[in-house]
């Protein structure tokens, strides 16, 4: 059994970055042990950026599908051997704790398989799912859809036994080389603004019209600015929707990267930009790690307390209906170029204007212009939740 | 020494029997020719066997095709100068079992005349002799079995491959054990419902699992578009509505994974649904149970299906590979011996339901033309059946007004009448021109045990004698022939007798789907087959686990030993040992396997 600890972060970009948080706070607490990560394979290359973590272990979750897909429902004792042989060459020896992220049954069994003892959403083994209270705190916040003032990233902290970091952690993306014609991106003179143009799942994609009138509105606006479309190779036909419905007169100004950039070479590209703007998507967080004053525009499920961008000084338009009728787009292209008006700001109906804050209990957003009228309990849930846990440690 | 001599002494060593037949057989089947490498090659009736240029890159390439899973038997159909035999031992891992059928001696003494051969051939099984004989062999060499084909040299013995395939076949059936959960998609009206109902049955008392996607509940539906007067509207939104039913088809076959989907003709599945659930690695099957000159919507969907069952032989076969079907066999019609039996009538129903003779059927063009032909004779005639508008010259025999007969009405008609013509649809004069495949009503008749005189039908002879089901070659010949069974009636009890004892022997829906099982077992030796064999069987399972996996195995252990066993229920037996329970590392693996099925398949 190895000295080491192993992070276990399933789920997709967006949460591997927000999961920064927990790496620094498990490596301030516990300085001297290093600290592994196990993520999908495809999230590897950045995961390999992370600098707190000393190995990347991939997940290969499409040699898990093939073999349960081999026959339809059916089992045979000799897949195990190949099982077996792709675990032996994950690691060589178990770890002697595990944090496990998600709450999903396969980071659970994964950190089952991988290390003796596991800390995660469960108290118990894999088959009891009584929740630890971290997680109870999480499920109940998802299920009122309230006053939850804690962020998902300092939640991880939470389920992991350690306090938020106490500055926000920045990702530092070795130079990687992008593509020729995207090298100019951020030297030249003038704003640059990168748009995040889809989102992982359709709801939460912002509308091509909204985008073409967005864009035409900064171009038009009389500082300089320049604009980078990113997102995966998915995004190419959104991107390239976006550029017929743009007047031929901005062709000089726009950039288009989707689908063109490994994950290392996207944060680059992003560390580039002054501004990124997007809804609540993996590229809009990786921005935020990399420390580029971010915009989002959150609506369907997106929530600004509980996966708003991470760190200070980022705004973040929060509408009050899953798909709002109007957008703020005239006064959020001001506020790019003004942000010292931001109090003035007059968001339109349906959406109110925040920005981000730190503290010692991590990210706290609040609104623009106005007084916050939701009593900050932060420092109350943490105190609750952090003796439920010592209480249960005891009992255990 | 000759290479004969070489080859044959080397043979004795191993197997002396087969070594002296090959003396005495002598050879002189193949024509031994160099090829344009100088290597020596073989022809046989003119044609080629091997590569006129480079014989042994021929059968390098050929034996690269072919597939193999660690653990079958080859079975390789077609001798020729075994080049092919050669290369594919060649690619094979050394303990894999390979065996050659050899329906014929003299072309393997060809063989050992032209070549010397190479010391791959002394791991090769010769399977000689009869064909029980060369089957024995071939099954005691090990299941499964993957039959591979060098049609170059098997388009020689091609008969006697067949037998063997064939007795391999009733093998795999009669020991089919395993239970296959299978999903059986129906049409939604038409000829094939009932069909479709049979076969549901005859592989339920086959032991499987199966689940009718039944679409006939949509039937009302569907007929209403037929009211819409614009053609354009109504075939594109009939179109439409297949489409809809095709995709309700997908999200039920997702909800409960099948081994494999067998569709009945006319089901309403399209050629984008069949090769989406192959993307799935779902197995599908199409009995085409319809003329395919009539219909040829097989045309469209010929590449959809994995294997294609059809009642008809050549050139129905060719044309459906040739539109792109992989594999296509013939399956005859059936009879359901539960639905279609003897019934003891009354002295009431007799008087309604009997006559000398009879007819049931639809009102098809060459029906209406021959009938006439029976009114006004010295016996008694009825027709019954829809369809016969317009026919006022047969008005005076049509029974019930031309309302549709259902099956118990069928049954009575024919166990009361003397004589139940059994006319085979056409939409021409006369009887049909191409008249090759048998249709349902020759085994449903029989089943019943009721006398028939049929038209006359190529595909007859290997499934009735002419002391079974009495048939004509003329409508001429109607009357005459009526007039003579019918002053016949012991002779006519007797071959009904003999019919229905036939029927019960080999043309029930339940040898029909045995064998159609066997068929998809031995392609697929790996899947169906090992299902077939019960490989997923607890006790199997169980059997292989030991050793390796002791959790793994003392779980399967908690089965009921013939039990088919799949991970969701493995999965289940881990679960319901409780929150507390403490888990193995195999129990884990099996765990995080099960997590990764259970994600819907994205079919729909």
């Amino acid at each position: 059994m190895t000295s080491r600890a192993l992070i276990i972060q399933l789920a997709r970009l967006g949460d591997l970055v927000q999961s920064l948080p927990v790496l620094a706070a498990l490596a301030t607490r516990y300085p001297s042990r290093p600290l592994d990560l196990l993520c999908p394979v495809p999230l590897a290359p950045l995961a390999g950026c992370f600098s707190l973590v000393d190995k990347v272990l991939e997940w290969n979750g499409a040699q898990w599908h093939a073999w349960a897909d081999s026959f339809t429902g059916g089992f045979e004792p000799s897949w195990l051997h190949e099982v077996e042989q792709s675990l032996a060459a994950l690691i060589t020896e178990s770890y002697g704790k595990a944090y496990v992220l998600n709450q999903h049954p396969r980071a659970i069994l994964a950190g089952a398989l991988l290390a003796t003892e596991v800390q995660g959403p469960y108290l118990g083994g894999p088959l009891d799912e009584t929740l630890s209270p971290w997680a109870s705190y999480l499920r109940d916040v998802a299920r009122a859809r309230g006053s939850n003032r804690i962020h998902l990233s300092d939640a991880f902290c939470g389920l992991c036994g350690v306090l938020p970091p106490t500055t926000p952690p920045v990702l530092t993306v070795p130079s990687n080389d992008l593509p020729a014609d995207l090298a100019d991106v951020g030297t030249l003179t003038g704003q640059w603004v990168a748009v995040v143009v889809g989102a992982g799942d359709a709801d939460r994609a912002i509308p091509i019209p909204v985008w073409i009138e967005w864009i035409s509105a900064l171009l038009s606006h009389n500082r300089p600015s320049s604009v980078v479309l990113v997102g995966s190779e998915r995004d190419q036909s959104t991107a390239l929707a976006i550029q017929d419905g743009l007047s031929p007169i901005v062709a000089g100004c726009l950039w288009d990267a989707t689908g063109r950039t490994t994950l290392p070479q996207l944060a680059a590209l992003l560390k580039r930009c002054h501004w990124v703007v997007g809804a609540d998507t993996g590229p809009l967080h990786l921005a935020a790690a990399v420390g580029t004053p971010v915009m989002g525009f959150y609506f369907s499920r997106a929530r600004i307390h509980e996966t708003g961008p991470y760190g200070r000084g980022h705004w973040v338009w929060q509408a009050d209906r899953a798909l709002p009728a109007t957008w703020p787009i005239q006064a959020s292209v001001k506020l790019l170029g003004e942000p010292a008006t931001a109090a003035q700001q007059e968001p339109g109906a349906g959406w109110s204007l925040w920005q981000s804050h730190h503290d010692e209990w991590g990210a706290i957003f609040r609104p623009v212009g106005e007084r916050d009228s939701q009593k900050d309990s932060r420092a109350a849930v943490w105190q609750r939740l952090s003796e439920q846990s010592l209480s249960l440690q005891g009992v255990r | 020494m000759n290479f004969f001599e070489t080859n044959i002494s080397r043979l004795a060593q191993s197997n002396p029997m087969l070594a002296v037949a090959l003396r005495q057989s002598g050879g002189g089947r193949l024509e031994i020719a160099p090829a344009r490498n100088g290597i020596p090659s073989a022809r046989a009736n003119g044609r080629w066997i091997h590569s006129a240029y480079d014989p042994i890159k021929e059968a390098q390439a050929w034996a690269e095709g072919q597939d193999h899973q660690n653990g079958e038997t080859i079975v390789v159909l077609g001798i020729g100068l075994l080049y092919h035999v050669e290369a594919l031992c060649a690619r094979l891992p050394r303990t894999a079992t390979v065996v050659l059928v050899i329906p014929d001696l003299s072309v393997l003494a060809d063989a050992a005349s032209a070549r010397v051969w190479d010391d791959s051939m002394d791991r090769v099984i010769l399977a000689w002799g009869a064909t029980e004989a060369i089957t024995e062999r071939i099954v005691s060499a090990g299941h499964p079995i993957r039959l591979v084909t060098y049609a170059p040299a098997a388009a020689l013995h091609a008969d006697g491959h067949r037998a063997v395939e064939t007795a391999l076949q009733r093998r795999v059936a009669a020991e089919a054990g395993g239970q296959l959960n299978i999903a059986v998609v129906g049409p939604i009206y038409g000829g094939s419902l009932p069909i479709t109902g049979f076969v549901v049955r005859a592989l339920e008392s086959l032991g499987h699992r199966v689940r009718w996607l039944d679409h006939s509940v949509h039937a009302t539906s569907y007929h209403q578009l037929e009211l819409l007067k614009s053609p354009q509207h109504r075939l594109a939104l009939q179109s439409k509505y297949a489409e809809m039913l095709s995709r309700i088809t997908m999200a039920q076959l997702a909800e409960d994974p099948p081994d494999f989907v067998l569709a009945l003709a006319q089901a309403p599945l399209i050629l984008p649904m069949l090769e989406h659930l192959r993307r799935k690695r779902f197995l599908t099957a199409m009995w085409f149970v319809e003329n395919y000159r009539h219909l040829t919507y097989w045309q469209q969907l010929a590449a959809g299906y994995d294997f294609w069952f059809v009642i008809q032989q050549e050139p129905c076969m060719t044309a459906l590979k040739q539109a792109g079907a992989k594999i296509v066999h013939y399956l005859p019609m059936a009879a359901d011996p539960s639905v279609h039996c003897p019934v003891e009538l009354t002295k009431d129903e007799q008087e309604e339901y009997g006559s000398d003779v009879s007819f049931v059927g639809a009102g098809y063009a060459n029906r209406r033309g021959i009938f006439p032909r029976l009114l006004n004779q010295e016996w008694s005639f009825k027709l019954w059946g829809n369809e016969w508008d317009g026919a006022s010259d047969l008005i005076s025999v049509l029974q019930r007004n031309g309302a549709r007969i259902d099956t118990e009405t069928c049954r009575k008609v024919f166990n009361a009448s003397a004589v139940n013509l059994n006319l085979h649809s056409w939409a021409g004069a006369g009887f049909d021109p191409d008249a090759d495949f048998v249709n349902p009503r020759t085994f449903e008749l029989a089943a019943c045990g009721a006398f028939q005189l049929t038209d006359r039908r190529s595909l007859m002879q290997d499934l009735f004698t002419a002391g079974e089901v009495a048939s004509l070659s003329s409508p001429d010949e109607l009357p005459g022939e009526i007039s003579r069974w019918i002053r016949e009636p012991e002779r006519r009890v007797a071959m009904a007798e003999s019919a229905r004892r036939r029927v019960l022997a080999g043309h029930t829906y339940v040898h029909r789907m045995s064998d159609l099982l066997a068929k998809i077992g031995m392609a697929s030796p790996d899947r169906i087959g090992s299902i077939l064999r019960g490989a997923r069987q607890a006790q199997a399972l169980a059997t292989a686990a030991d050793g390796s996996f002791p959790a793994v195995a003392s779980a399967l252990r908690t089965f009921r030993p013939t039990q088919r066993v799949e991970l969701n229920q493995l999965a289940a037996q881990i679960r319901s040992r409780g929150p507390l329970t403490t888990l193995s590392r195999e129990d884990l693996m099996v765990l995080m396997l099960d997590e990764y099925r259970s994600e819907t398949k994205d079919l729909v």
